[in-house]
C-alpha cells in the first residue's frame, strides 16, 4: 500500500498537480461526476495532502474510474490543484500494480482499445451502429444506406474508410507500435487483459510483416 | 514544519490566491476526510464578510478576464532557451503562414497560422462527425487555398492516443510525448515531398482533446529533461529527428482557432443566407479551455471575456443571435470511457445538465461545439431520452458546420448533418434551406459515388503523397 502511495507521489506530475487545498469544494461543486457517483475530487485531494494511504488505496479500488477526466475541477481550482490530473496518476498506478479495479472498468473498454492500440484511431464508422448502441436509437443516420457507399460520398479521401476513423498508412501504424512497445504501453496492456493483448499482439505481427513485404516490393520497383 | 506538513508540498504556501490556508494547517487526524470531520470549524463570517469571500469567488473563479497577473510561466520563453542551447528546433509561424494575433486568457499573444496548414484530424470525429473536418476543408476552398500548398491531408498521421488515455488510463506520458512528437515531425517535413521547404505546413490540431493533451505534454516535454531524453531515443529509432533533436510546434493551434481569426472573413466575403433569427448557444470544449487554460482564446468583445471567444465569436460575426445558459461551464459527459460504458451517466448528465437547460432556459435553436466528443455526445443521447419523458432535443453541430451553411455549403455533401441524431431538419429549414431538396439530391448523388463518380474537395492522390 505505501509503495502504490510512494508510486503516485513519485510521479513527476505530482508537485504540479497538487499545491494545497483549502478544502473549499469548488472542485466538488462543478464535478459532473460528483453528481452521480459517490465520488468527489475534494475528497480525492485530501485524501493525497493528508496522505491517508488506506483510505487512497480503497479510493483506487473503485471510486477514482467516476472521474470523467474534463478538468473543470483545475480550471476552477483556486490553488490551482488538478484533482482530475492526480487522478490520471492514480489510474496509472492502479494499472502498474494490477489492481482488480482497472481489471474490470477496462473489460467493457476492451474492443475500443483493440481498435486504439492497433489502428491508432478510436471509434471507426463500423462501431458506430445501432447495434453497438441501441439506446442511441434506431435512425443514427438520416440517410439509409450502405455505410460503405455512405462513406464514400464523404469528399476527403482519408474519410472514406469504414474500420478506421480515417485512412492511416502503414509505415504510419507500425511506428506507433514501436512507441507501445518502447513506452512500456503493450505491457500495462499485458497486465490488464491478457486475451486481448495476445489478439493484439498477433495482429501487430501481422502489420509489420505486411510493412516489410511493402517495403520490399518498393525495393524491387526501384530496382526494375 | 515537516511533521505538520504531509509530503512536503507547498510549505511556504506559493502560488496560492487570496483565501490560502496557513501552511501546515490542515487535517492530519485523519478523520472525516470525506466530510466536515473533527477538524473542520465554521468560519462564523459576518454577512457583509460571506459576501465578500463570495465576491471574490466569482471575480477570480467562476468569472475569467483576461489579465489574471502573471500567475504562471509562459512555456514558450522556455522553449526558445532550449532551442537556443541546441536542445530542440521549434517549428515556427513565419509570415508566410500569414498569422493573426489573438489573445489567450493570461493575456498573452497568440499567432494563429491561417495559411499552410497540416490538418491533424480527430479520431473521432472523422468515424463520427465527418462534416466538421469537411467544412473546414471547404472554406479553405472558398478562400482559394490550393490544396498540397495552402493545406495539406494525408494519412500519415496516428490519432493523439490521449482519448485512451484519459479513458482508460493505458499509456503514459512518454507514450503520449512520443506520438505527439512523430505527428508533429511529420507536419514539419510533410512539405519536402511537394516540394516544399521544412517547417512549410504548420499543424492544425482538429480535436478538443488532441489540443489539451498536446499542449500539457509540450509543458511537460519542456520542463523534464528527463522526459526529452527517453523520447529523443524513441524518435531516433523512428528516424524522426532533425539534426538529431526534437522537433515542437511554436503553438498549438486549434481548428476552432483558424475559424476565430477567419469569422470576419467568412462573414463577409462568404456567406449568403442571413441568420439573424437563429438562436445559438455555445458548449466550448472542456480539453479545449479548461487544460492549460492559460493559453485558451479571449477576447473582451465577446461575452465580456468572461467565457472564451471560440464559438460564441463566429456566432456573432455571423449576425445569429447569442444566448447564454447557466450551464455552460458543464463538461458534456462524455467521459472518454463513460460514453462507451457507463452511458447512463453520460446520458443522465447531458440531458439534464445541457440539453435541458439550453432548451429551457435559451430556446435555443441550435447548440454548436468544437469538439468530437462533445457532439458525440449530445448528439446521440437525446432518442433515449424519450423514454424518461425528457422529450427536448436540439441540433448539435461544430460551429464550422453551422458556419458552412450560412455560406451557402451543400447541408449533405458538404456539411454531411446525415450523421446527426439529432433534429437538424428543421434548423436548415429556419435558415431558408430545403432539407428534403438537399436530401433529394444527395440520394441521386449516392447513386453516382456507387458508379464511382465522386467529387472531391482536392486531389485525393495527395492524401498519399502524391502531387496536385
Ligand atoms: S476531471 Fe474528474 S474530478 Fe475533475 S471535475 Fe472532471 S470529473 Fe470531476
Ligand atoms: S477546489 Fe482546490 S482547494 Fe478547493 S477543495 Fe478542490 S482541490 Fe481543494
Amino acid at each position: 500500500m505505501q509503495q502504490i502511495f510512494d508510486d503516485i507521489r513519485g510521479d513527476f506530475r505530482y508537485d504540479h498537480e497538487l499545491n494545497g487545498c483549502l478544502n473549499c469544494g469548488i472542485c466538488t461543486a462543478t464535478c459532473p461526476s460528483a453528481q452521480f457517483y459517490d465520488y468527489s475530487p475534494r475528497e480525492i485531494v485530501q485524501l493525497l495532502w493528508t496522505e491517508n494511504v488506506e483510505q487512497i488505496y480503497d479510493a483506487m479500488q473503485e471510486k477514482i474510474w467516476a472521474c470523467a477526466q474534463c478538468m473543470t475541477c483545475a480550471a476552477r481550482c483556486p490553488f490551482k490543484n488538478s484533482p482530475g490530473g492526480l487522478v490520471a496518476i492514480m489510474r496509472e498506478v492502479a494499472i502498474k500494480h494490477e489492481m482488480q479495479s482497472a481489471k474490470d472498468v477496462l473489460r467493457p473498454f476492451g474492443r475500443v482499445m483493440l481498435k486504439l492500440i492497433t489502428t491508432g484511431n478510436q471509434l471507426s464508422p463500423d462501431m458506430i451502429q445501432p447495434d453497438h448502441f441501441p439506446d442511441w436509437g434506431p435512425n443514427i443516420q438520416k440517410v439509409e444506406g450502405d455505410l460503405r457507399i455512405l462513406r464514400k460520398a464523404i469528399p476527403v479521401k482519408t474519410l472514406q474508410t469504414v474500420e478506421t476513423a480515417w485512412e492511416v498508412s502503414l509505415k504510419t501504424s507500425v511506428e506507433m507500435y514501436t512507441i507501445w512497445e518502447m513506452t512500456g504501453v503493450l505491457k500495462s496492456l499485458e497486465l490488464m487483459d491478457e486475451n486481448l493483448f495476445d489478439v493484439i499482439e498477433d495482429f501487430i505481427d501481422e502489420k509489420r510483416e505486411d510493412y516489410e513485404d511493402w517495403l520490399e516490393e518498393q525495393e524491387e520497383e526501384d530496382d526494375e | 514544519m515537516s511533521e505538520q506538513t504531509p509530503g512536503n508540498h507547498n510549505q511556504n504556501g506559493e502560488g496560492a490566491g487570496a483565501g490560502t490556508m496557513k501552511p501546515g494547517f490542515h487535517n492530519t487526524d485523519g478523520q472525516g476526510i470525506a466530510g466536515h470531520g473533527s477538524f473542520f470549524q465554521a468560519t462564523d463570517l459576518s454577512k457583509e464578510d460571506a459576501i465578500k469571500a463570495t465576491d471574490w469567488v466569482r471575480k477570480h473563479v467562476d468569472r475569467r478576464t483576461v489579465d489574471l497577473g502573471d500567475r504562471m510561466d509562459d512555456v514558450r520563453e522556455h522553449m526558445y532557451e532550449l532551442e537556443k542551447d541546441g536542445q530542440i528546433i521549434i517549428h515556427r509561424i513565419e509570415d508566410q503562414h500569414e498569422p493573426i494575433s489573438v489573445n489567450t486568457l493570461f493575456g498573452w499573444e497568440k499567432k494563429v497560422p491561417t495559411k499552410q496548414l497540416w490538418h491533424h484530424k480527430s479520431c473521432g470525429q472523422c468515424g463520427n462527425i465527418p462534416g466538421y473536418p469537411t467544412s473546414l476543408l471547404w472554406f479553405m476552398n472558398k478562400f482559394g487555398f490550393e490544396p498540397g500548398k495552402d493545406y495539406l491531408d494525408e494519412t500519415d498521421q496516428t490519432s493523439c492516443t490521449a482519448w485512451n488515455y484519459h479513458g482508460s488510463g493505458i499509456g503514459n506520458v512518454e507514450s503520449l510525448a512520443a506520438v505527439f512528437l512523430r505527428n508533429f515531425h511529420q507536419s514539419y517535413v510533410s512539405g519536402k515531398q511537394h516540394g516544399h521547404e521544412l517547417g512549410h505546413f504548420f499543424p492544425l490540431v482538429h480535436c478538443g482533446t488532441s489540443f489539451g493533451n498536446y499542449k500539457e505534454i509540450r509543458k511537460y516535454l519542456v520542463e523534464s529533461a528527463e522526459l526529452r531524453e527517453k523520447v529523443t531515443k524513441i524518435l531516433g529509432k523512428l528516424g524522426r529527428l532533425v539534426d538529431g533533436k526534437l522537433v515542437i510546434p511554436e503553438e498549438i493551434i486549434h481548428y476552432s482557432e483558424w475559424v476565430h481569426v477567419m469569422r470576419n472573413r467568412i462573414a463577409s466575403e462568404l456567406q449568403t443566407i442571413d441568420v439573424s433569427n437563429i438562436r445559438t448557444t455555445s458548449h466550448v470544449a472542456c480539453h479545449y479551455y479548461k487544460m492549460v487554460h492559460e493559453d485558451a482564446v479571449y477576447d473582451p468583445s465577446v461575452l465580456g471575456g468572461n467565457r472564451t471567444a471560440i464559438i460564441t465569436s463566429t456566432a456573432q460575426a455571423l449576425g445569429a443571435q447569442v444566448i447564454d445558459y447557466s450551464t455552460w461551464y458543464d463538461c458534456c459527459g462524455f467521459g472518454f470511457r463513460h460514453i462507451i460504458s457507463e452511458r447512463e451517466f453520460t446520458r443522465s448528465f447531458t440531458m439534464d445538465r445541457k440539453i435541458r437547460v439550453a432548451r429551457e432556459e435559451a430556446n435555443a435553436d441550435v447548440m454548436l461545439a468544437n469538439d468530437t466528443g462533445c457532439v458525440t455526445t449530445m448528439d446521440k443521447n437525446q432518442w433515449i431520452g424519450k423514454a424518461h419523458n425528457q422529450n427536448f432535443q436540439i441540433p448539435i453541430m461544430a460551429e464550422v458546420q453551422f458556419a458552412a451553411l450560412a455560406c451557402g455549403a451543400d447541408p449533405f455533401k458538404i456539411v454531411q448533418l446525415q450523421w446527426h441524431a439529432s433534429p437538424c431538419e428543421d434548423l436548415v429549414e429556419k435558415m431558408g434551406i430545403s432539407w428534403d431538396e438537399a436530401k433529394k439530391t444527395f440520394q441521386e448523388y449516392l447513386k453516382e459515388v456507387e458508379a464511382g463518380n465522386i467529387e472531391y474537395l482536392y486531389n485525393p492522390e495527395l492524401a498519399y503523397g502524391g502531387k496536385v
